[in-house]
């Protein structure tokens, strides 16, 4: 199941970027993204675990730049999530490798499934609100958020790590 | 780049993004992995609270014998995900069913019981810990932690049984025992002839000789038995025992040190052990069961060692060895462990060497070449001079072949005591 999922996922995820691309007539991006698809799903074939974060890097730039060149928001966002699935489906597969055959496989995909399906549900459902809804922020206020945000991440991974 | 690194790097470069181009739709993206990474946060538990216990069916067992191994897990602490549980087992065991790794999902004050089978050759394995790995549900923060959980397992060597084994120590022991000692007393062994006592039984009364002299009467004498002390010298140098290719005559060894063993303290024997490998591991002489579980201890860790101290067998003092007492070397023997044996029969020692043949053992590894077969006569030449100068000096020499069975090979050589001889001269 979470094979077929994960494939799912990652063809997803290069589909709806490609066709957020293709619908602004940029057939050529449309084509390396689905390129970078293929080399996506050889990688998960060749079990090469890390090429997810590399998925994952790139489904955002290339969303980022989709967002730049004014292509649909809504695209590049079900990109991203697909992504991020697709991301978290790999590890978690690596993880199911490490269990016995006789270990509760099924009862571990399907809770962990239905965590992320929730999760992402849950993402979706903000980051359409935050596409949607239009608040003014003044520069000013904007700029301290991220400095508060980026720095707030930074001690949370130090301490984590250190921990 | 770790999991976690790699999600606050993006999230950093959305939110920077989205500022330096003054564009909240990539702010709006750094939102599904802000969640994802807060609930990892959320979830990952802050601790590990297991309680763990071993249990393994058996504690003692002869190789190749299958062993399970037991464990339970109980959750003391908060719910665990994806909870990876792993026994760490001595790399000289193989896992032949199940398995020492699983995962789970453990609820709070849940508990999880696996069981394992392994199996191993001779050896003394301890199991330690056991390793754990949590994670948060995502598996973004991982948390790993050893628990102990002790256990034994002693793999002991194959024990041929050996009825009988005759051997005559100069000195015996006070006890009763089946080791003839050289003076009168109740026994079977035909020992002499003395006048008659009052007391002696009739049947005791050597008719024969009375005869012979009218108005006197004669009783028959028989030896007594007694037990002895016996001290077994295990050889385990390297240069004798290692060949081309790892093969090693140490395990043949091993077995004929347990059968030995066994048979000497079945017979009422004190029994040492001396392992000469790298070091000196001795056992200190004993009798009876508790004994022999020392030995088979001793012979489950027993390993062969190189060391330039213990190349030559100069480090094995007659003072280790009861005066005058029964010392068997298990050896294969290289020529240079001529003097030490001479030396250890010089002092009143019976030396009894049972050597595994090295000869035959490496010519069937090499292979029948021409070459080998050379090479092996000229050994085998040099072997045989030895040991008849091992003969010559009054050391019992039993050679095997360890492609044949231990006990067809040493019962009927063993089954008889030597006849008592002063020293030869060494050739």
């Amino acid at each position: 199941v979470i094979h077929i999922t994960l494939i799912i996922n990652i063809i997803l995820c290069v589909g709806s970027l490609a066709w957020g691309y293709g619908q602004s007539g940029r057939e050529s991006f449309a084509l390396w993204i689905l390129i970078f698809g293929a080399v996506w799903l050889i990688a998960l074939w060749r079990r090469l675990a890390w090429f997810a974060s590399v998925g994952l890097l790139a489904s955002i730039l290339a969303a980022a730049l989709g967002l730049w060149l004014g292509l649909s928001p809504a695209w590049m966002l079900a990109g991203i999530l697909f992504g991020l699935m697709a991301w978290d489906l790999t590890e978690f597969r690596r993880r199911l490798s490490l269990a016995f055959f006789e270990d509760d496989l099924v009862g571990l995909e399907r809770r962990h499934l239905l965590r992320i399906y929730l999760l992402l549900l849950a993402a979706l459902l903000l980051s359409s609100i935050a596409l949607t809804a239009r608040v003014k922020f003044s520069f000013e206020w904007g700029l301290l958020l991220a400095i508060v945000t980026a720095l707030g991440i930074t001690h949370l991974i130090r301490w984590l790590r250190n921990s | 780049l770790s999991r976690p690194i790699l999600l606050a790097c993006l999230i950093c470069l959305l939110l920077l993004a989205g500022l330096a181009t003054l564009r909240g739709e990539l702010l709006a993206f750094a939102i599904p992995l802000l969640i994802y990474l807060l609930y990892a946060l959320v979830q990952f538990p802050q601790r590990i609270d297991l309680d763990i216990q071993r249990a393994l069916s058996a504690e003692r067992v002869h190789a190749e014998t299958p062993v399970t191994v037991t464990l339970t897990i109980t959750n003391r602490g908060a719910v665990l995900d994806n909870l990876l549980v792993e026994d760490r087992v001595s790399s000289g065991l193989k896992i032949i069913s199940g398995s020492a790794r699983h995962l789970v999902t453990l609820r709070k004050n849940g508990s999880f019981t696996f069981s394992y089978t392994i199996s191993g050759s001779r050896g003394g394995y301890s199991f330690e810990s056991v390793y754990t790995e949590a994670c948060d549900p995502v598996g973004v923060f991982q948390r790993a932690q050893t628990f102990p959980a002790a256990g034994q397992l002693f793999v002991f060597p194959e024990v041929t049984r050996l009825k009988f084994v005759a051997i005559r120590p100069r000195r015996t022991r006070i006890y009763a025992g089946s080791i003839p000692a050289r003076a009168s007393g109740a026994g079977v062994e035909f020992y002499g002839v003395r006048d008659y006592q009052a007391g002696d039984p009739p049947r005791a009364i050597n008719w024969h000789a009375s005869a012979r002299h009218l108005g006197s009467l004669f009783s028959n004498e028989f030896q007594q038995e007694r037990v002895a002390d016996v001290g077994i010298v295990l050889d385990g140098r390297e240069r004798t025992n290692l060949f081309r290719g790892g093969h090693s005559l140490f395990e043949y060894s091993v077995l004929a040190a347990a059968s030995l063993s066994d048979a000497f303290l079945n017979q009422g024997n004190r029994v040492g052990l001396l392992v000469y490998g790298s070091y000196l591991a001795w056992s200190l002489p004993g009798y009876g069961k508790l004994q022999r579980e020392q030995i088979l201890h001793a012979l489950a860790r027993a390993q062969v060692g190189a060391s330039s101290v213990f190349t030559g067998l100069e480090h094995l003092s007659p003072r280790m060895f009861p005066v005058e007492s029964q010392v068997v070397l298990i050896s294969p023997l290289v020529g240079e462990d001529l003097n030490v044996l001479v030396q250890l029969r010089a002092r009143g020692y019976q030396v009894l060497a049972l050597s595994p043949d090295p000869v035959a053992y490496e010519s069937r590894i090499l292979g029948l070449t021409p070459e080998v077969g050379l090479a092996a006569r000229v050994t085998r030449m040099e072997r045989d001079l030895l040991f008849r100068r091992l003969q010559r000096a009054g050391i019992r020499v039993i050679e095997w072949d360890v492609a044949r069975p231990f006990d067809q090979v040493v019962r009927p050589a063993l089954r008889r005591a030597p006849i008592p001889q002063h020293m030869g001269r060494i050739v």
